[in-house]
C-alpha cells in the first residue's frame, strides 16, 4: 500500500502538470496529447479513486492538498469527460471529497465547492449552447433533454457533409478542408464508443479525400480498432477493411490480440478461436490481398518466434479454412485467384492442397496425400528448389492446410498389417514435424516412425493389450539411441490416434495418457491434439461415434486437470 | 388509476419544490422517498408507455398542471411536462437536487450515496441511475466537443443540426399539447412567443415547417392501434397558428432570409399567398425618386427596394406553380396601376423589368 502511494504520488505530479498544460492551451498539439493519454489517465483516476475511497475528506486534503485543483481541471476538460468511463470515476472521486458533517468553515467551503463541480459536470449551463438552451427551456424541457436529439442530428449532418465532400470534392463552396477532417477525427477519439457516433465513425473510415496523404489522425484509428477489439462498437466489414488498409498498426494489433487469446485465455479451444476470428471479420477482410499478406506475415513471424508452436499452427489452419470459405462466398473462381494470395508457391501444389478432403471419398484420401508429398519432396529435395523458396517456405505453405498431415497420420495407422507403410505418407509426416531437418535426419525420423508403426500394428492383433506395452511400442523401445527431436511428438501423435481408433486402445486410453503425460507441456500437447482432432472431424463430417465420444471425454477430463 | 394520478400530482409538487430553498428542511428520509417516487413513476412509464388510454389520461393531467404553473409565473418550471418526461423523471429530480445549494449536508451526502454508489454495484434490472447520469455527462461533453471543434453552421437552415433539433422538439411538444387539449397548441405557441428570443423562434418555425412530414423523431412513439383520436400533426398546428397571428407572420416574412421563405412558401400554398400579399403591400409603400431614379421608403419600417427585389427574385427561381403565381400576381398589380411599360411610374413594371433582365 505504502509503495502504491509513492508510485501514485509521482503519477499525481505527472498528471497535474499535464492537465495544466492541456488546460492552458487548447491547441491542436494539446488536443492530440490529450487523446493520446486518455486511457492512461482513466487508469490513474481509477487508482486515485481506490485510494480516496479509503480516506475521509480531511485525510484526503492533508495527503493531497492540491486534489481540488486537479479534479477541477479534469472537470473542465471535455475530452476526458467524453472518454469511456472517466466522467463516472471523476464523479466518484468528487463524492469522496464531500464531508458528511463539516465542522468548520473550511470544510463547509470545500463541500460547497465540490458540489459546484459535481453539478458542473452534470447539469449547469456552461457547456450549453445559448439559444438552444433558452428555447428548450421555454418549451418546458429539462436542459438535458435535447442532448440525445442534438447529438444525433450533429452526427447525421457531419455524415452527410462527409458524403457530399466525397462525391464532389472540387466543389469548393461546401468543401471540408482536410484540416477540418483531421480535427474531426481527433474529436472523435474519446467518442467512438458512444453508439450515436457509429455512423460518423463509419463515414470517416470510408471517406477518401482528394489528398495524397492520410487525413485522419492515427489516434482515431487506434481508438476505433481498440473499441472494435473490445466489442464496444459495431461496424460493417467494409469499414473495418478500410481501417486496416489505411492503418497497418491496427491490423497488427488485431493479430497480436488474436495471438494473445491463443496463448492465454482460449488456448486449445479451436471452436472459440474460429468464432473469435469471425467476430473480428479477419477471414472476410483477408479476401483483400493486402490484408491477407499482412495476416500471413504475422503468422509466419509468430511461427518463427515460437518455433512452430502447435497453437499457432492450429490457428493458422483455422484461419486458412475460414478464409477459403469467405473467398468462395465472394468469388467462385478462387482457384485462379490464388496466385494473388500465394504468389511464390507452386500453383499446382496450391491447387492440390486446396482440395477439400470432404469432397473426396475417404477411401481415396491417400491419392491427394501422395501427390502433395511428391510435389513437396520435389521442391524441397529436388531441382525446383530455387523457384519456390526454401524448405521453410514450402513447409509454411503446407501447414496452412495442415489437416492433410493429420489425415496422413490417421491413414498410416489404417494400413493393412502386412503392408509396408507408404513412404510418401511417412515423408509428409516427417516433413510436417520438422521443416528444418536435412535429408538424412528426415530419413532417420521416417525410419523411426516406421518402426513405431510396425510395433503398433503388431499390437493391434494382440489379445492382451497393456498400457505399458503400448508405451514401450511408441517410444521407449530402445534405450540410448537418441531420436531426432521431432520424433517424440510424431510418435505421440501416432499413439494417440491408435488409442482413439483401435478398439483395444480405447479401453486403456486413460491409462496410457496418464503414463505419457508426465509434464505440463505434454499434457497441453495431448489436449491440443484432441481439440484439433475433434474440430477436424466435425468440419470434415467424419463419422466415428466411438472415437469421437472418447476424444470428447478425454478432452473434458484433461482440461479439468490442467 | 386515481391513485396513480394522485401520485403523479404529488410527485410534480416534489419536483417543483426540488428547485426551491424549501429543500433545506429535507432530511435523508425525504430524499429517499422522493427518489422512490421517481423510480416508481419511471416504472409506470415503462409499464404503460404503449397503453394509449392511460397515457392520454395522464398526459391531460400533466397539461392541466403545466397550464396552471404557466399562469402563475412568467416561465413555467421545466419539469414533468409530458408523459415522455416520466422516463427521465429520476434524472430530473437528481439533477435538480444536486444543483440545489439549499439541500443540507446530510441530505446531500445521502443523495450522493444513492446516485453514485461506486463501482462493483451490479446493474440490477436495467441501467442504473449512476450509469445513465454518467452517460448524460458524457453526451454533454460530446455535444460540446462537436460544437466547438467540428460543427459548422449549415447555410441551409433546416438542415442545420441546432435548428433541426429545436424544430423537432417544438413539433414533438406541439403534438403532446394537442393530445391534451384541442386549443392547447395555439395557446402554447402564443405564450412561447412572449417568452423566448423571437428571432431564433422564427427560424425554428421555418425549420419545423420544412422538416420532412414524418420525421424519425416522431416515429419512435407510436400509439397503440385504435387510439382514441389522431392528433393533428405538429406542423399543421404550427401553420394554423402562424397564419392566424398577423404580427408573427409579418415578422416571419420580414426577418427570415429570402431563400428560406421561398422554400416554406413552396411547401405551403396558404402561406405563400399571405407572403405574396405582404410583399405587395410593402411594395405599395415605396415611392419613386425621380432625380435618383430609385424606389425608396419614407418610413424606417419600409422595406427597401433591394430587399423586395431579392425576395421576388428568389420566388421566381422556385419551381413552377409558385413561380407562375408570383409572376401572375405581379402582372395583375401592374395592370391595376395602368399597365405602363416605361420605368418609374409603377413599381410593378419596374420589378417585372428587373426580374426579366435578371432572369
Amino acid at each position: 500500500m505504502a509503495q502504491d502511494l509513492v508510485a501514485l504520488s509521482s503519477d499525481y505530479q505527472f498528471w497535474m502538470q499535464k492537465l495544466s498544460v492541456w488546460d492552458q492551451a487548447s491547441t491542436l498539439e494539446t488536443q492530440q496529447d490529450t487523446c493520446l493519454h486518455l486511457p492512461q489517465f482513466q487508469e490513474f483516476l481509477r487508482q486515485m479513486y481506490e485510494v480516496l475511497k479509503e480516506m475521509d475528506s480531511s485525510a484526503i486534503t492533508e495527503r493531497f492538498p492540491t486534489i481540488g485543483q486537479l479534479l477541477a481541471k479534469v472537470c473542465r476538460n471535455p475530452f476526458i469527460l467524453a472518454y469511456d468511463e472517466s466522467q463516472k470515476i471523476l464523479i466518484w472521486c468528487l463524492c469522496c471529497l464531500i464531508n458528511k458533517d463539516p465542522r468548520n468553515s473550511g470544510e463547509s467551503k470545500l463541500n460547497s465547492w465540490t458540489r459546484g463541480l459535481l453539478s458542473c459536470i452534470l447539469s449547469t449551463f456552461r457547456f450549453d449552447i445559448k439559444e438552444v438552451g433558452l428555447f428548450t427551456r421555454g418549451l418546458g424541457y429539462a436542459p438535458t433533454a435535447y442532448y440525445p436529439g442534438l447529438l444525433k442530428n450533429m452526427v447525421l449532418s457531419l455524415v452527410s457533409e462527409l458524403r457530399e465532400n466525397h462525391l464532389n470534392g472540387f466543389n469548393t463552396q461546401r468543401r471540408m478542408a482536410p484540416e477540418r477532417i483531421t480535427s474531426l477525427s481527433r474529436v472523435c477519439v474519446p467518442l467512438v464508443t458512444l453508439p450515436e457516433f457509429e455512423p460518423l465513425v463509419e463515414a470517416l473510415l470510408t471517406y477518401h479525400g482528394h489528398e495524397p496523404q492520410e487525413v485522419l489522425c492515427p489516434e482515431f484509428f487506434d481508438a476505433v480498432n481498440e473499441a472494435f477489439l473490445l466489442k464496444k462498437i459495431s461496424l460493417p466489414a467494409s469499414a473495418i477493411l478500410c481501417l486496416w488498409l489505411r492503418h497497418l498498426p491496427s491490423l497488427e494489433n488485431t493479430m497480436l490480440h488474436l495471438f494473445e487469446k491463443l496463448v492465454f485465455s482460449e488456448r486449445n479451444f479451436l471452436r472459440r478461436i474460429e468464432c473469435f476470428m469471425k467476430d473480428l471479420l479477419l477471414p472476410e477482410a483477408a479476401c483483400h490481398p493486402a490484408v491477407f499478406r499482412v495476416v500471413d506475415e504475422m503468422f509466419r513471424y509468430a511461427l518463427l518466434e515460437t518455433d512452430g508452436a502447435p497453437e499457432v499452427l492450429a490457428a493458422l489452419q483455422v484461419f486458412t479454412r475460414c478464409f477459403v470459405e469467405a473467398l468462395e462466398k465472394e468469388n467462385k473462381q478462387l482457384r485462379f485467384a490464388f496466385k494473388t494470395y500465394f504468389p511464390y508457391a507452386s500453383p499446382s501444389l496450391v491447387v492440390t492442397l486446396l482440395q477439400h478432403p470432404k469432397d473426396i471419398p475417404r477411401g481415396l484420401w491417400s491419392q491427394p496425400l501422395r501427390r502433395i508429398s511428391e510435389m513437396l519432396q520435389e521442391i524441397v529435395e529436388g531441382q525446383t528448389h530455387g523457384s519456390y523458396g526454401g524448405p521453410f517456405e514450402s513447409w509454411f505453405l503446407f501447414v496452412h492446410f495442415g489437416e492433410w498431415a493429420d489425415i496422413a497420420a490417421e491413414q498410416l495407422l489404417m494400413v493393412e498389417a502386412e503392408a509396408e507403410a507408404p513412404e510418401a505418407l511417412l515423408w509428409l509426416l516427417a516433413f510436417s514435424g520438422s521443416p528444418g531437418a536435412g535429408r538424412r535426419q528426415r530419413s532417420q525420423t521416417m525410419a523411426e516412425v516406421k518402426a513405431v508403426l510396425g510395433r503398433l500394428t503388431k499390437l493391434l492383433r494382440s489379445p492382451t493389450l497393456s498400457a505399458r506395452d503400448l508405451q514401450a511400442a511408441a517410444g521407449g523401445g530402445r534405450g540410448g539411441d537418441p531420436s531426432p527431436p521431432a520424433c517424440g511428438q510424431l510418435t505421440r501423435r501416432l499413439l494417440l490416434n491408435f488409442l482413439l481408433w483401435a478398439p483395444g486402445g480405447r479401453a486403456i486410453a486413460r491409462e496410457v495418457i496418464t503414463l505419457i503425460a508426465q509434464t505440463d507441456a505434454i499434457t497441453h500437447e495431448v489436449i491440443g491434439f484432441l481439440d484439433q482432432t475433434l474440430y477436424r472431424w466435425d468440419h470434415l463430417c467424419v463419422e466415428a461415434p466411438r472415437p469421437r465420444e472418447l476424444a470428447r471425454e478425454l478432452l473434458t477430463e484433461l482440461r479439468g486437470q490442467a | 388509476m386515481e391513485s396513480l394520478v394522485e401520485h403523479l400530482e404529488r410527485f410534480s409538487e416534489v419536483l417543483a419544490v426540488s428547485r426551491t430553498s424549501h429543500v433545506s428542511s429535507w432530511d435523508p428520509a425525504t430524499v429517499r422517498r422522493a427518489l422512490q417516487w421517481a423510480h416508481y413513476l419511471r416504472h409506470v412509464y415503462r409499464r404503460f408507455g404503449r397503453h394509449a388510454r392511460i397515457r392520454t389520461a395522464l398526459e391531460q393531467r400533466l397539461q392541466n398542471q403545466w397550464k396552471q404553473e404557466g399562469d402563475s409565473g412568467p416561465a413555467p418550471a421545466p419539469g414533468l411536462v409530458n408523459f415522455q418526461a416520466l422516463e427521465h423523471c429520476d434524472h430530473l429530480l437528481s439533477l435538480r437536487l444536486l444543483a440545489n445549494r439549499a439541500l443540507g449536508d446530510a441530505a446531500f451526502q445521502y443523495l450522493l450515496q444513492q446516485l453514485f454508489p461506486g463501482p462493483g454495484v451490479p446493474d440490477a434490472e436495467e441501467e442504473t441511475l449512476q450509469g445513465s447520469l454518467a452517460l448524460l455527462a458524457r453526451r454533454r461533453a460530446a455535444v460540446h466537443l462537436l460544437h466547438f471543434n467540428a460543427y459548422r453552421e449549415n447555410p441551409v437552415l433546416q438542415e442545420d443540426s441546432l435548428m433541426k433539433t429545436q424544430a423537432e422538439l417544438l413539433l414533438e411538444r406541439l403534438q403532446e399539447v394537442g393530445e391534451g387539449e384541442a386549443q392547447g397548441p395555439g395557446r402554447f405557441l402564443s405564450s412561447l412567443w412572449e417568452r423566448v428570443p423571437q428571432n431564433n423562434f422564427l427560424k425554428v418555425i421555418a425549420a419545423a415547417l420544412l422538416l420532412p412530414p414524418s420525421s424519425p423523431w416522431l416515429q419512435g412513439e407510436e400509439l397503440e392501434p385504435g387510439s382514441p383520436k389522431t392528433p393533428r400533426e405538429g406542423g399543421q398546428e404550427l401553420l394554423h397558428w402562424l397564419l392566424g397571428k398577423s404580427d408573427v407572420m409579418t415578422a416571419f416574412c420580414r426577418s427570415l432570409p429570402a431563400e428560406l421563405l421561398t422554400s416554406v412558401a413552396g411547401r405551403y400554398p396558404e402561406l405563400s399567398r399571405v407572403y405574396l400579399g405582404l410583399l405587395i403591400d410593402w411594395g405599395r409603400h415605396l415611392n419613386y425618386d425621380l432625380q435618383k431614379g430609385i424606389w425608396f421608403g419614407t418610413e424606417p419600417r419600409d422595406v427597401p427596394w433591394e430587399e423586395l427585389f431579392s425576395r421576388f427574385q428568389t420566388l421566381c427561381q422556385a419551381p413552377p406553380p409558385l413561380k407562375d403565381e408570383v409572376l401572375t400576381a405581379l402582372k395583375s398589380c401592374k395592370a391595376q396601376d395602368g399597365d405602363f411599360e416605361v420605368p418609374g411610374l409603377s413599381i410593378w413594371t419596374d420589378l417585372l423589368l428587373a426580374l426579366g433582365s435578371s432572369a
